[in-house]
């Protein structure tokens, strides 16, 4: 039975893999997605622009969240569950690594590289993987393509497919009122994070908002505590890092 | 967001933003304007930037590139009052291209199988109808490149396509602002170090430790950054440094 259902699974998947590239045109890309806008259909719209390009598997995850542990910052994927587990990790810490600008300087630009040795992947899938990052508001995503050839893989579909994924992320996004980034800071501490990080001190905060010095101070003191950092600078990088300021 | 291996790719399919690609000045940016406004029989294009990274409420746009001509500081009062909030407050979280109409009822900006993907401004309020498309690079040189007409009625295509080569635009825009900044150059790979410690939240004691220094030369050394990087302390300067990527 398990073998029937893994032989099923596996014809299936190579059905989609051999899908030739350049079978679909961007209207009727836009056809398919079309019928799936909107903020429920993030996995289908992400399988069909995951054909379009001529991939076989996608996973779109946050950038953003990596100093969490877990795989929360996995958005969606159908990429066989152990080799996201085991791959997580490895994965993001590279990205932090890079400046912001250079990070800007890369949206939709696709970037290829081998996944180690020692993973498992599907069969038929090339180690030799692609990514891109696109933002949507504040939050920058990553679309990591698994293909049989991803030489294959045209860039300029390839940035299609960053930003119509980029469309759905926005639906999703939409959805949900506050933003889950600002690490439930008020508004108060984002503004004294802001001033700070223009180089004021604590006094000229307070003649900017006209508040008392040490109610900024417990502000600060509140954002490190929420933030977990040890000095005001380390707070100021926090938030310079996770674009809250 | 990838992988890093010890082997790096090198194979002829990669593709990347290399530095020698480069414009040399705004004005390499209107031709590509103006053929994308062509594609969409638009009559003018305006490209807007986000000035401050800070809270939304800080924020507004400020026109960087238009082809308006005389009537341009009618037209971008115009314009910023009736739609610059929405704007930013859409920016902060979506990626859609936005749309309106224009006062008269025959000034329509209308995309028939794409209106799934895009969202409407409040309309009646300017004398054209356009488009905006909304690009965020990061936490600088976000905008909008805008396109506006008495009329238009964009196919999917070209909205994707226009929307795509806005981002290209506004990449550039950012890396021509990055070369009039000469500070990269000139800190050092001391100064450079410390900040980077002092953004981990180490204390000036503990770079001193970790980098085999005095203390009083780490100080010197995040001064004379601070000094640089054209701020009025270090905290400011720790922020500017992983803005502009010299420090992570």
């Amino acid at each position: 039975m398990d073998m029937q259902i893994s032989q099923a699974s596996k014809s299936d998947k190579d059905a989609r893999a051999v899908a030739p590239s350049n079978a679909m045109s961007r209207d009727q890309l836009i056809l398919q997605l079309t019928a799936v806008a909107g903020p429920a259909y993030l996995q289908p719209g992400l399988r069909i622009l995951t054909d379009y390009v001529g991939a076989a598997y996608y996973l779109l995850a946050r950038c953003d969240l990596i100093q969490e542990s877990g795989l929360d910052f996995v958005v969606s994927s159908d990429w066989p569950f152990d080799l996201v587990r085991r791959l997580a990790s490895e994965l993001t810490s590279g990205y932090g690594r890079a400046g912001e600008l250079e990070k800007s300087m890369s949206l939709f630009q696709p970037n290829f590289a081998y996944l180690p040795d020692n993973v498992d992947l599907p069969e038929g899938v090339s180690r030799h993987y692609c990514a891109l990052t696109f933002n949507v508001g504040r939050t920058r995503f990553s679309l990591m393509l698994l293909a049989r050839d991803s030489l294959l893989l045209s860039p300029e579909r390839l940035r299609d497919a960053g930003l119509l994924a980029g469309y759905f992320a926005s639906f999703s996004r939409g959805m949900q009122g506050k933003l889950e980034r600002d690490f439930d800071l008020t508004e108060r501490e984002l503004e004294c994070l802001f001033w700070i990080a223009e180089g004021k001190t604590s006094d000229e905060i307070a003649m900017i908002l006209g508040i008392s010095r040490n109610t900024i101070n417990n502000y600060i003191t509140s954002v490190m505590r929420k933030t977990a950092t040890k000095t005001r600078s380390e707070a100021i990088a926090f938030a310079v890092r996770n674009n809250l300021v | 967001m990838r992988y890093q291996p010890d082997r790096t790719t090198d194979t002829p399919g990669q593709t990347k933003l290399t530095r020698s690609h480069r414009i040399s000045g705004r004005s390499d940016l209107f031709p590509k304007l103006v053929s994308m406004q062509k594609l969409i029989d638009a009559q003018n294009f305006v490209v807007y930037r986000i000035n401050g990274s800070g809270l939304p409420s800080k924020q507004r746009l400020v026109c960087e590139l238009e082809n308006w001509g005389s009537a341009n500081p009618v037209m971008n009062k115009a314009f910023i009052e009736a739609y610059g909030e929405a704007m930013i407050e859409h920016i902060e979280k979506s990626l859609l291209p936005l749309m309106w109409n224009g006062r008269d009822s025959d000034s329509t900006a209308e995309t028939p199988d794409f209106a799934a993907f895009t969202q409407r401004l409040k309309p009646h309020l300017l004398p054209f109808a356009g488009v905006a498309f909304p690009v965020r690079l990061g936490s600088v040189g976000n905008g909008y490149i805008v396109f506006t007409a008495k009329f238009m009625d964009l196919a999917s295509d070209m909205i994707v396509e226009l929307h795509g080569r806005s981002c290209q635009i506004m990449m550039e825009l950012l890396s021509l602002d990055e070369r009039r900044s000469p500070a990269a150059e000139a800190l050092s790979e001391r100064e450079i170090a410390c900040l980077q410690l002092a953004g981990d939240g180490r204390i000036s004691e503990e770079i001193a430790e970790k980098l085999g220094l005095s203390v009083h030369t780490v100080n010197a050394y995040l001064g004379s950054a601070t000094i640089k990087l054209d701020s009025v302390n270090r905290i400011q300067a720790i922020a500017k440094a992983i803005r502009f990527g010299y420090i992570s």
